[in-house]
């Protein structure tokens, strides 16, 4: 057998069949080259192997190099903790085998409630599937089982039942090695042995919501599932998660046309297969009580019901040229950016196009130098001015994964500390608004001792600091300081500014930004100096900006278009409204913080007359001058040369 | 035969607890001896001397120091397993509390041969004496240069450390150890061959070395005296070589530590420890609770030695021997034992957590006069279970006694099943249930 040139291979046997295979690989791996696979609880691929379940236990043996001769072990191994060596033997079935599995099943079944029929997890759980293929038929246990805490609520989102779990540390081994918050320890020890959290706080975990979808058994649940439905009877659709840039890929469960929980779905380059609890849990939206589900117009004082025809009517009267503007939210589809480029300035004639509201955004775009998955492999990494738990989970995620697997040395320079500096080599708490002149210390264009005094972090920490950084990959948002991001743009290193709205990375492709920012748009309604106001998908009071500014604007402007999925205050301004689908109702793509551009199909039907908004603007464009319109997402897409 | 006093002769002489005592015994030539010669030849001599690690496996101690790296990168540590924790044995407690130096030398001169940088004792957290003897003894073995830097001014430099345990049987499982001493939780780590041997990454996942304190307390005689005449104890054994203390416990007229050379008949160790008290033997348990029970007719002709014991189904252990008189209730024997392992199992492993669990759940039935037919064929079927299949031995040292009692004496517990009481019925019998 010729082995591969740059990794080792060893040689192994599995039921007979001869095989080479990487050194070091776990024999749980090994065996599926061959298709097979072995039962097992505790072992997860992406977590460190312990070895506790004992559900994949397989028959060792050694073959002689010199005579050949194979010698098994008396006593049989766990696979999910063996690697592979030169001459290994391995039998993963065998009549004692079948005997082992039993009697580790019947181990975990005599104390577990066996309430399957009232556990969220039954029909999608991996003690059901391998109690049927492995397991006793019947019980041989007639004692009192174990009693222990049931719907214990671990978090506002986590339920945990004591009785259900089997101790297989996964989500323990979760939060110490992959959130790397570790609030979950085992308590006790024994047979008494169970996770829990310190003191039984709240577990407060941003990525809480992985742990219910790695437990083998019924243990945590989800309190926004718990109960609502059975795995057979929902329908699950592959999706993106637009909660934020990261573009997690998601399993969209629903069931008679409502979403009923979020679970992640397997991305190696982006999500691995994580979600925060943001996306896991945020899906509220889909069945808000303030959904619109129909046009509205504006008599008087009042928002009263409307059709389309005579919303567009109004709409083409008022918006025409450069005293009108528009202003979109950073979530929306491509498509939707694209034709409303096309229709507002192609058709309608202005510039005043925009989806930006901070002042740093404004200036400068998102660059990014580094793929989500690359950040892992980084030597050093300098997180800068962002929170990245927060801002982007899932980046966060990476560059822990670094530190833990490959030691990536992460440097911190931020406001307050956070997760990030639970394992960063250096953390810099600098004053708020002193970003720029910290970023010049590593640019090396301030001196130290002076940087030090202004931003008030000792000398001898930000200079070991920013030795430390020399060559780092950057990691920033795109709503970092502008002066800042353009000294460390300069530095040797990678250089990522990634976007934190969900699709602000489409927008950012697909419009021009070449007339008055939205800021701009703003102030000039405020002044009673711009005719008419479009506002899609975004509510203005909710993007920081001082409510009476806002209301200023709102109030001065002559006419108000608001298109938007909800009732947001924003609306009730308007002087017409427009419902909008949400990304799930709709065929749509989006552009991650990465760059890469995502598909999303329709799932669920849209909310009563709900709209694409691409689909109003080509309405709307062939009123104006008539063509054939696009009539499917794809087209658009393809029609734009900024997303080829 | 009759008691062989090597590692105990210290022990019956208080003075030998100062250093200057414990010179004038004889102490610390070992290491002197030691520290002129290669360590590799310290290393040789205890191949020679054929000792066995006295921690309960017999592993060969050799081995374990030749395997930790010769070319040093990482710091390497000696660690000294003094959790004796298995029910029966008290021996380590003793050797610590009697002859801390001999152990402190014993771990000086591993120190030595395996290029040691610091030495930990991990002493079971209710030994506050044993700690405050060793304490003292090590406070003045660095006073006098025996630790510490440049150690009888040659370049060897050793620091040795006491840590207390907080109260765990499976804190004496060698990896449970580490995970402990290094402040985890007290569960045990994967092992060879699926992680490296602790001789090349251990506790810190730097080389070590881990021997039982009766095993280091064999050093100083081994290198004052030469593995050679060491080996010439025990030499009518199979493999066993030396001497071995036993802790002798239970219905004997004169319970306490007893050192015998290797190959002693198992029947002459009753008789040093003064005969059976109150009545005929019935049982006896060799080597610590965890060990399978033997009848009389097997004491009578069992020899002690790690092969021997085989010969009568048992093993030599940690030594703790137990013997139990004719009005001992083996149901109840097997009872408490089963209720030792359930408390002490860390809870790690699937096996171990929920098969002790369940065999005391047995048990508890059965002398609540409960018992079915078919919990003895259940008993062992949940033991088999258990046995080699769980993460650490601990499952193994549970399964073994309960299979063994039911083997050894299937009667009794089908009285119990069938009567629902013992039948042990004599007056001294009463005293002896809990
Ligand atoms: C559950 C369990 C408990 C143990 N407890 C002890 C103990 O208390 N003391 C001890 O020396 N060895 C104990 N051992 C054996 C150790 O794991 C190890 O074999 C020993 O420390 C090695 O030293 P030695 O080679 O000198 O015997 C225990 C093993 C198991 C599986
Ligand atoms: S709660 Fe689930 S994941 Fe956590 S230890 Fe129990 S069975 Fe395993
Ligand atoms: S899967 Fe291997 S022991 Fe749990």
């Amino acid at each position: 057998m010729a082995a591969a040139t740059d990794i080792q291979t060893v040689n192994i046997i599995v039921n007979g069949i001869e095989l080479a295979v990487p050194k070091g690989e776990l024999v749980v791996e090994a065996v599926k080259r061959l298709g097979l696979e072995i039962p097992i609880f505790c072992y997860h691929p992406r977590l460190k192997p312990v070895g506790m379940c004992r559900m994949c236990l397989v028959e060792t043996g050694m073959k002689n190099p010199q005579d050949g001769t194979i010698r098994m072990m008396p006593k049989p191994a766990a696979a999910c903790t063996l690697p592979v060596s030169e001459g290994l033997v391995i039998n993963t079935e065998s009549d004692a085998l079948k005997k082992d599995r039993k009697g580790v099943l019947e181990f975990l079944l005599i104390n577990h409630p066996l309430d399957c029929p009232i556990c969220d997890r039954g029909g999608e759980c991996p003690l059901q599937n391998n109690t049927l293929f492995y397991g006793p038929a019947t019980s041989r246990f007639i004692e009192q089982k174990r009693h222990n805490v049931k719907a214990y609520p671990l978090s506002d989102y986590v339920t945990l039942d004591l009785e259900r779990c089997i101790q297989c540390a996964r989500c323990i081994r979760f939060t110490e090695e992959i959130s790397g918050d570790s609030q979950l320890a085992f308590r006790f020890r024994g047979n008494k042995t169970h996770p829990i959290t310190f003191n039984e706080t709240k577990f407060t975990s941003k990525f809480s919501g992985n742990v219910i979808e790695i437990c083998p058994v019924g243990a945590l649940t989800n309190r926004k599932y718990r109960f609502r439905a059975r795995p057979w009877d929902l329908q699950t659709s592959e999706a993106v998660c637009l909660n934020c840039s990261n573009g997690c890929n998601i399993w969209f469960d629903h069931r008679a046309g409502k979403v009923v929980r979020i679970n992640a779905r397997t991305n190696e380059a982006i999500n691995e297969e994580w979600t925060c609890d943001k996306g896991k849990f945020g899906h509220d939206y889909y069945n808000d009580e303030k959904r619109l589900e129909t046009p509205f117009a504006r008599t008087g004082d009042e928002l009263q019901k409307a059709d389309y025809a005579t919303v567009y009517a109004k709409l083409l009267e008022a918006f025409h040229g450069d005293n009108t503007g528009m202003i979109l939210g950073d979530s929306l589809s491509n498509e939707t950016y694209i034709t409303a480029q096309n229709f507002f300035t192609g058709q309608l004639g202005s510039h005043n196009i925009d989806y930006r509201f901070s002042a740093n955004q404004a200036k400068g775009a998102s660059t990014v130098d580094n793929s989500i998955a690359s950040l892992e492999l980084a030597k050093t990494t300098l997180v800068f001015g962002t929170h990245l738990a927060d801002d982007l989970p899932i980046v966060f995620l990476r560059v822990r994964k670094g530190w833990f697997n490959q030691g990536t040395q992460v440097i911190l320079a931020t406001d307050r500390s956070d997760e990030v500096s639970e394992f960063a080599a250096h953390t810099l708490v600098y004053k708020p608004g002193t970003e720029a002149t910290i970023a010049k210390a590593f640019a090396g264009q301030v001196s130290v001792a002076d940087a030090a005094a202004k931003c008030g972090i000792s000398e001898p920490e930000l200079q070991a600091a920013i030795t430390a950084a020399a060559g780092a990959t950057v990691i920033t948002t795109t709503s970092l300081n502008h002066e800042a991001a353009e000294v460390l743009k300069a530095l040797d290193g990678n250089f990522n500014a990634y976007p934190t709205g969900a699709n602000e990375r489409g927008a950012q492709l697909a419009l021009a930004c070449d007339g008055l920012s939205a800021l701009e748009q703003l102030k000039k309604a405020a002044n009673g100096e711009l005719s008419a106001l479009w506002v899609v998908g975004v509510d203005l009071f909710s993007v920081g900006l001082p409510r009476e500014e806002v209301i200023r604007a709102l109030e001065n402007v002559d006419f108000l278009a608001v298109q938007d999925s909800r009732r947001t205050e924003t609306f009730y301004y308007a002087s017409v409204a427009l419902p909008m689908t949400l990304p799930a109702e709709q065929d749509g793509s989006y552009t991650n913080c990465e760059g890469t551009t995502q598909q999303m199909k329709a799932i669920i039907p849209p909310v009563g007359q709900a709209k694409p908004a691409w689909r109003v603007f080509e309405e709307l464009s062939i009123r104006v001058n008539p063509r054939m319109p696009f009539s499917q997402a794809s087209e658009i897409l393809a029609s734009a040369p900024a997303f080829a | 035969m009759a008691e062989y006093k090597l590692l105990l002769k210290h022990s019956d002489d208080p003075a030998t607890q100062t250093l200057a005592g414990y010179k004038k015994a004889g102490g610390y030539s070992g290491l002197a001896k030691a520290l002129k010669m290669e360590r590799q030849a310290v290393i040789d001599e205890v191949k020679t001397s054929g000792l066995r690690g006295r921690g309960g496996a017999g592993f060969p101690s050799w081995i374990k120091w030749n395997g930790l790296p010769k070319e040093k990168v990482k710091p390497h540590y000696v660690l000294c397993n003094a959790d004796e924790g298995e029910p029966g044995t008290f021996k380590d407690k003793m050797l610590m509390e009697t002859a801390p130096f001999q152990l402190i030398e014993g771990m000086t001169i591993a120190g030595f041969a395996v290029q040691g940088d610091v030495g930990y004792i991990y002493i079971r957290g209710e030994f506050i004496d044993a700690a405050k003897a060793l304490r003292k003894a090590i406070d003045e073995a660095y006073a006098n240069n025996l630790l510490g830097k440049n150690i009888l001014g040659t370049d060897f430099s050793y620091d040795l450390h006491i840590h207390l345990g907080a109260g765990s049987y499976e804190c004496g499982e060698e990896s449970a150890l580490m995970s402990s001493l290094m402040g985890e939780r007290g569960m045990p780590r994967l092992k060879f061959p699926h992680a490296p041997l602790p001789t090349v990454s251990g506790v810190w996942e730097r080389p070590t070395l881990i021997n039982n304190v009766e095993s280091y307390s064999c050093v100083p005689h081994i290198i004052d005296k030469g593995g050679e005449w060491y080996a010439t104890l025990g030499a009518s054994t199979k493999n066993s070589r030396g001497t071995k203390i036993f802790s002798v416990s239970g219905h004997v007229n004169k319970p306490g530590n007893y050192e015998i050379e290797f190959g002693t008949p198992l029947k002459e160790l009753l008789e040093m420890a003064g005969g059976v008290k109150g009545g005929k033997l019935k049982a006896c348990i060799p080597g610590g609770s965890s060990m399978p029970v033997i009848k009389p007719d097997a004491v009578d002709v069992a020899i002690i030695g790690y092969e021997e014991m085989g010969e009568v189904k048992s093993m030599v252990g940690s030594g703790g021997c137990m013997f139990f008189n004719e009005h001992t209730d083996i149901v109840m024997l097997a009872w408490r034992t089963a209720h030792f392992y359930a408390n002490e199992s860390c809870g790690k492993c699937t096996p171990c957590r929920e098969g002790t669990r369940w065999m005391v759940q047995i048990m508890d039935r059965i002398v609540a006069g409960n018992g079915q037919k078919g919990d003895m064929e259940l008993l062992t079927e949940v033991a088999n279970n258990v046995e080699g299949r769980s993460f650490c031995a601990l499952g193994d040292a549970a399964a073994w006694p309960i299979k063994a009692f039911i083997r050894q004496f299937p009667e009794e517990f089908e009285y119990w099943i069938e009567h629902g009481k013992s039948p042990v019925t004599s007056k001294e019998a009463l005293a002896l249930v809990p």
